[in-house]
């Protein structure tokens, strides 16, 4: 007989080969890139769009007109352009009230308000909404023009004040930041392709059922290898999609780099260092992965068709989604009973632990969260495994959750 | 070549959902035979042969296959078609092949190239590399087949393996079937089809009802039944006809009887003796359904028959 590991390296191969070479795999490496790239591409529209920004009416004389854009022009400089609305100089009608409400309605311009008066007796006419908005920030615009001209009156013109600036390395409201920053994102990243793998997994898991091919195997090879086969097959799935996505963005970042300054890199790296964050974020992946991923083939074998495995999809989904929020929140938190759960929550320990590697520099507290990772690795394919034996091979098992419902239901 | 034994098992009992599937099982089938088992559908022809195989653990009852009592340890050396035939439908059929013998411990670049010998040695040269979804029905079930026995097993084991077939490949599986016995195989196969374990078994195991109603060699089954007399005279009438036995009947104008335990001559003398014209006379070996429908009983022949009409109706 084969050992184990022997025939789990057959099935592994068989599952690896068959979703490389699938369309599927083709949608699950492409599709991350094209909703990054339409992400990016988005953001950049956005950014250049200038309908982003609510425009107003300026219906006053010259001089007001001249002393708001200035104020804006100051403020927009020192925040950004985004930040306040655009000024669009309107020269006053004979019934200005009548003039405020004809922009508004008129669509072509698209107004979100109209100001009109004096800097001393400014109105602002618009929807109730634009108050909260719009109008705090032409408040502050109208402040500054109003302040610049009195004093400019007064014969005081004003002038930036000049900073000195001393150029320290970091500080630590930065660093922190930046290294939140990195843990949500690489538990993003791991979120996605997890929730992309159960899809694969539980499809593959599909097609067995249909198929028929589960007999075969059992006839052959134990079925703890077949399942710790496919589960292998899919981790290495994932590691040649991880590859390859990184090689696409790191390609992407040079040449963006090269034609211009597209993009810049956080200076600041994770707390223990990208190599030690690297090795600890692979295996973090690895246990996230195996974790979920013998959990949902423990949980998929117990549907007998594909629609039944269909109807597992959504629950898994939200089981993971929670598992994500669970670790999300306990990023940058000083304590308390949700983060310390999140740390021993076998199923969020890895996702907090990428965090806890980002933000502080002690490499100790991995050994035992590998451990207790491990640990939980070996319960958890032990238990799905022994699941997936009971129900694999039957196409109406007894013992299945979907049986039990189906008993009730007649 | 008739040494020990392939597989042996006793007293195997199987229930689902509290319903008995298997009674109380034996089986002992020789090494280097062809041996069949014979039953209706859901008489427990399968779950017998999973639990032989070890895809499931019996209830009671011990079983041994090719000398191991745990049957996987015997994986390497054992090819099993199950009934529910599964190819995934993306590979090739040369694929498809090299990975059943690969499942088996058998490299895959020499399950390649057996595959490819098997394909063309079996006129498939040309769907070598051949998805298996743009195969026919049959032709897949082959491959499969091919599959069972790339790693050159001692013991193939086959579910219902004409099931589905048209008569063409039920041809092409039982020369198949032939010469691995001819190359020392031991070959095990259940069927619902009588005709095929006549044409193919040394040694058959009747299973009714989740037991065994009857093990041995075909020839032993089919001597449970005295061979029948048919005769046809010229004159109908005469003394001749007391001396034939007392359950003598008439069918389609011939006198059918059991050949009595004394012989054919009596009868013979008797008839010569009082002139009734002998136009034809014949002793005749009952077949194997005989034997199955006294052996099982005439509702589970019923079965059988209705079962064949139904595979019948599907290949075609």
């Amino acid at each position: 007989m084969m050992s184990v590991f022997e025939a789990a390296r057959v099935i592994a191969r068989r599952d690896f080969v068959a979703t490389v070479y699938s369309r599927t795999f083709i949608i699950f490496l492409v599709l991350p890139l094209v909703i990054f790239g339409a992400i990016m591409l988005t953001g950049q529209v956005l950014d250049d769009r200038d309908s982003s920004t609510p425009r107003v009416a300026v219906v006053a004389d010259s001089a007001t007109v001249s002393a708001l854009a200035a104020a804006r022009e100051r403020l927009a400089a020192a925040t950004s352009e985004h930040s306040f609305p655009r000024l669009t100089a309107v020269d006053p009608a004979e019934n200005v009230d009548i003039q405020a409400r004809q922009l508004l309605a008129d669509h072509e311009t698209g107004y979100s308000a109209v100001f009109s008066g004096t800097l001393e007796r400014p109105v602002l006419t618009g929807p109730r909404k634009i108050e909260e908005t719009t109008g705090r920030r032409l408040a502050l615009i109208v402040e500054d023009a109003a302040r610049t001209t009195a004093l400019a009156a007064a014969g005081r013109p004003t002038a930036p004040v000049p900073i000195s600036r001393v150029v320290t390395e970091q500080a630590a409201g930065n660093l922190q930041m930046v290294r939140q920053d990195i843990a949500r994102t690489i538990q993003g990243i791991i979120f996605a392709i997890t929730v992309m793998l159960a899809t694969l997994l539980l499809s593959n898991l599909a097609e067995e059922k249909t198929s028929k091919v589960i007999e075969v195997l059992a006839a052959s090879v134990p079925l703890d290898s077949v399942f710790l086969g496919k589960l292998l097959a899919m981790l290495g799935i994932s590691f040649v999609g991880l590859a390859l996505w990184g090689g696409v963005i790191g390609l992407a970042y040079l040449f963006f780099q090269a034609v211009q300054d597209f993009v810049t890199l956080p200076q600041v790296g994770p707390a223990v260092g990208w190599p030690a964050f690297v090795l600890l974020v692979l295996f973090y992946y690895g246990a996230n992965y195996m974790l979920l991923g013998a959990l949902f083939l423990g949980i998929g074998a117990q549907a007998t068709n594909l629609r039944e495995i269909q109807t597992l999809t959504m629950p898994i989904t939200l089981l993971q989604a929670g598992v994500f929020f669970l670790a999300l929140a306990a990023v940058g938190s000083p304590g308390g009973a949700l983060t310390w759960f999140a740390y021993i929550f076998p199923f969020s320990s890895s996702l907090v632990m990428i965090a806890f590697a980002a933000e502080n520099t002690a490499l100790w507290p991995h050994v035992p969260a590998m451990v207790w990772q491990v640990v939980w690795i070996f319960l958890v394919i032990r238990l799905s495994s022994r699941l997936f034996r009971k129900t694999a091979l039957k196409s109406q098992s007894a013992d299945s959750f979907f049986a039990i419902l189906r008993r009730r239901r007649t | 070549m008739h040494g020990g034994l392939a597989i042996e098992a006793k007293g195997l009992v199987k229930s689902f959902d509290g319903k008995e599937a298997v009674r109380g099982i034996d089986v002992a089938v020789p090494e280097g035979t062809i041996y069949g088992i014979l039953g209706p559908n859901g008489a427990g022809k399968t779950t017998t042969l999973r639990m032989l195989l070890g895809i499931i653990e019996p209830d009671a009852g011990r079983r041994s296959l090719l000398g191991h009592e745990r049957p996987l340890e015997a994986a390497r050396i054992v090819g099993y078609l199950p009934e529910e035939r599964g190819l995934y439908p993306a590979m090739t059929t040369r694929e498809a092949i090299a990975f059943m013998g690969a499942l088996r411990g058998l490299p895959l670049e020499t399950g390649r190239k057996r595959a490819e010998i098997l394909l063309r040695d079996n006129g498939l040269g040309d769907y070598v590399d051949k998805p298996i979804k743009s195969l026919s029905k049959g032709m897949a079930q082959t491959i499969q087949l091919f599959g069972t026995i790339v790693h050159k097993p001692k013991l193939v084991v086959l579910d219902e393996p004409f099931s589905g077939l048209d008569a063409i490949n039920q041809g092409r599986l039982e020369h198949l079937i032939r010469d691995e016995a001819e190359a020392g195989t031991t070959v095990i196969f259940s069927t619902h089809v009588i005709h095929h374990a006549e044409r193919l078994c040394e040694r058959i195991a009747i299973i009714a009802d989740g037991r065994i109603r009857f093990e041995g060699l075909v020839a032993e089954a089919r001597d449970r039944l005295r061979p029948q007399v048919r005769l046809r005279t010229r004159n109908e009438d005469g003394l001749w006809r007391q001396a034939l036995p007392g359950d003598a009947r008439v069918e389609g104008g011939f006198w059918l009887f059991e050949l009595p335990r004394g012989g054919i001559e009596p009868i013979l003398k008797a008839l010569l003796d009082g002139g009734a014209g002998i136009e034809e006379l014949s002793i005749e070996r009952p077949g194997l359904h005989d034997a199955f429908v006294a052996i099982a009983g005439e509702s589970a022949a019923r079965e059988m028959v209705a079962n064949e009409q139904a595979d019948l109706g599907e290949a075609a």
